[in-house]
């Protein structure tokens, strides 16, 4: 179930995607730059640390972790690129239809808007209000997948254990919830914060907008990571195999510095389409 | 020109439906304005309000499982147990194999001392999840209510075995151990307990006595017996103090007695915020800072500590205990020259203290001063013998 696009709208929706989808047709010019898809930086085979015994207490223990090398996109999914996966959803939809997959509109928040009209305003802002699913589903369209939890934490953390994927050090190298930042009670584009890149070069893994990954939610999941990990690391951990709540990762523009940490794990239902929650995609090396 | 034709014709078609498609989609904007909105308020901690938007969006759109349960979990968050249990039953009547929103309404069954009622969701939970530990920890905790002790054994077991450590699971272990008048497991467990859990847990200690009691060694039961009255005395005086300090939030002797009976327990985390406040009513009184300076020296922070310290000596210049707490805080960062400054000082103030010249003496060993170190030893073994 889609909770914030019910099918009783669907029909004025339909009409006014295919209007949109008309107007475009005849010429009017759509200025979505697209972002390069190609930004999938390498992450190396190895062990790294994962969790922390002083934060937390689902952060808890702090154990090792072996992943195998693996891709990972350099910038969050933008609105842009998600366009183009929307678009085809739509090419196969018929009129009285919503397309599957379509991000939620956010009327009241007039700084990310409405879809698609959002994808044109603010083509490299990260696209937000999409589901678990639909995020899951865009991945498998680009013929990648989701970061499992301990990808996204390696990709932000390195192996130094930052606490921000910059270092250790409070700084406004990211988008919050605190407004010195640039970018008040608003998204910023992917890419805005430079200074904020992890030790692997990943762009905005703190703040602007949560992350999906793709495990299930357990608050007590690193303690059978680290039972295992008494002989050695885990290697490549999934997660629970089942849950109710799917893993977010990397805060967001409505939250605190100090939910952007590393380490700092949060979790909603996976159909919950909400303007704070976005996605980046991974891929194996094999 | 075909393309405008078609678009013509469509806004043609569409124009009846638009007053009601506009409406319905006004209030699913509504909608999500409110869900918004209360997850922001959520996340801040701000639960009235987020039961508010979370009622607001559900009176619009009431059929969303997720919603739901997340009201519930505001209620929860507020302790309103039984409009949770309401929210949570809403919930799985949509969604009746939720493992989340079953274990949460174990838990507020649990809350609300329905225990019978607590163990059907809970038990569900550990079928659907295996591992889940909380789960485990609340269906065990259940039976134990329940007094169905030896159900209770394995599933606390498991859930022993899925978060190593648990004070609390060593606790409800020992307990029912203790009422299948298995006595050396139950004294196991409950030294377990008392070994993982927080200091001034009392609980275990009073188990232990009576398993004690009860395997014959009264000696042993008394002592148990002894230092669970002491815990429980402390924790009722830490009860009235919180209380008193709710009530009369400018009661600067309330905070005072809060502070010394959280340092006499070693909470130093919960000292730390006491002390602050007690600074925030006095700002000027030096002992709150003193007190602040020790706490984070316990905990490990000692350039808080020696900022803490340095305010301390600054507002009280003349009293040699200050000066040896800020060179405490200095030699905890290997600033052996400030921290022998400040030593020297405690001592030019008062001679008489033995701590101070062990202090000294101790500082000088490190430095590589063995004269020194063993003169200042002397005086102290000389003025703790004088004090005996």
């Amino acid at each position: 179930m889609n909770i914030f696009y019910p099918s009783r709208n669907s029909h004025f929706r339909s009409v006014a995607c295919g209007l949109f989808l008309l107007l475009f047709s005849i010429g009017m010019r759509f200025g979505v730059s697209a972002q390069d898809t190609e930004h999938l930086i390498l992450i190396s085979a190895g062990t790294f640390t994962m969790g922390s015994d002083t934060r937390a207490a689902d952060e808890k223990p702090m154990h090792k972790v072996y992943l195998n090398a693996y891709y990972i996109s350099k910038y969050e999914v933008t609105n842009a690129e998600y366009y183009e996966f929307w678009k085809q959803q739509l090419e196969m939809t018929s009129p009285e239809q919503t397309p599957q997959h379509t991000p939620e509109n956010f009327t009241h928040l007039p700084q990310i808007g409405d879809w698609p009209a959002r994808a044109e305003q603010f083509p490299n802002h990260p696209v937000v209000g999409v589901s678990w699913h639909d995020a899951n589903a865009y991945a498998a369209w680009k013929g990648m997948r989701l970061p499992t939890e301990a990808e996204w934490e390696k990709a932000a953390r390195g192996y130094t254990n930052r606490t921000w994927p910059w270092g250790n050090a409070l700084e406004s190298y990211a988008n919050t919830a605190a407004n010195e930042d640039g970018y008040e009670n608003c998204l910023a584009p992917v890419g805005s914060f430079p200074k904020g890149k992890s030790y692997y070069g990943v762009m905005d893994m703190a703040g602007n907008v949560w992350e999906w990954t793709a495990d299930w939610y357990s608050d007590v999941y690193y303690w059978h990571t680290s039972q295992a990990a008494m002989k050695r690391p885990k290697q490549n951990p999934t997660g629970p195999a089942v849950g109710s709540w799917r893993v977010i990762r990397g805060g967001s523009w409505i939250d605190p510095i100090a939910r952007c940490s590393t380490t700092f794990r949060f979790y909603l239902y996976p159909n919950l389409k909400t303007s704070f929650v976005g996605f980046r995609l991974a891929k194996s090396t094999f | 020109m075909r393309n405008y034709l078609t678009l013509v014709i469509l806004l043609i078609l569409c124009l009846p439906s638009f007053g009601i498609i506009n409406e319905k989609s006004d209030d699913h904007s509504t909608y999500v304005q409110h869900v918004e909105q209360a997850f922001i308020l959520m996340f801040q901690g701000d639960n009235l309000g987020a039961i508010s938007a979370f009622e607001a969006a559900l009176a619009i759109e009431p059929d969303h499982h997720e919603i739901l349960h997340y009201l519930g979990m505001a209620h929860a968050q507020e302790e309103f147990w039984n409009k949770a249990t309401e929210s949570y039953q809403r919930s799985l009547a949509l969604m009746p194999d939720n493992i989340e929103a079953l274990y949460s309404l174990g838990v507020a069954y649990f809350r609300l001392d329905r225990w019978t009622d607590a163990v059907p969701s809970l038990q569900r939970v550990i079928e659907l999840s295996p591992q889940h530990a909380r789960g485990h920890e609340m269906l065990g905790k259940s039976l134990v209510k329940r007094r169905r002790y030896a159900e209770a054994i394995p599933i606390l077991t498991k859930a022993l075995s899925l978060t190593p450590h648990a004070a609390g699971l060593y606790y409800e272990l020992g307990t029912a151990h203790l009422n299948l008048k298995a006595y050396p497991e139950a004294i196991e467990n409950f030294k377990l307990a008392i070994a993982y859990g927080p200091t001034g847990y009392a609980e275990p200690h009073h188990g232990l006595g009576t398993a004690y009691f009860r395997s014959g060694d009264r000696e042993k039961s008394r002592v148990e017996m002894q230092i669970y009255q002491r815990l429980q005395k402390e924790f009722a005086e830490y009860e009235r103090l919180t209380r008193l300090t709710r009530a009369e939030p400018n009661n600067l002797e309330a905070w005072t007695e809060l502070a010394t009976l959280l340092m006499n327990q070693k909470n130093f985390a919960k000292a730390v915020s006491v002390f602050q406040k007690c600074i925030e009513l006095a700002p000027n009184n030096a002992h709150f800072y003193h007190g602040l300076s020790r706490a984070f020296m316990s905990l490990n922070y000692p350039k808080h500590a020696a900022e803490a310290a340095r305010k301390a000596v600054q507002l009280m210049p003349n009293q040699a205990i200050l000066y040896n707490t800020l060179g405490s805080t200095y030699a905890m960062q290997g600033e052996s020259q400030k921290a022998l400054s400040a030593f020297r000082k405690a001592v030019e103030l008062d001679s008489d203290e033995p701590y101070y010249h062990l202090n000294l003496s101790r500082l000088y060993q490190g430095m590589g001063n063995q004269k020194l170190a063993q003169e200042h030893h002397r005086i102290y073994e000389h003025l703790l013998s004088k004090q005996k």
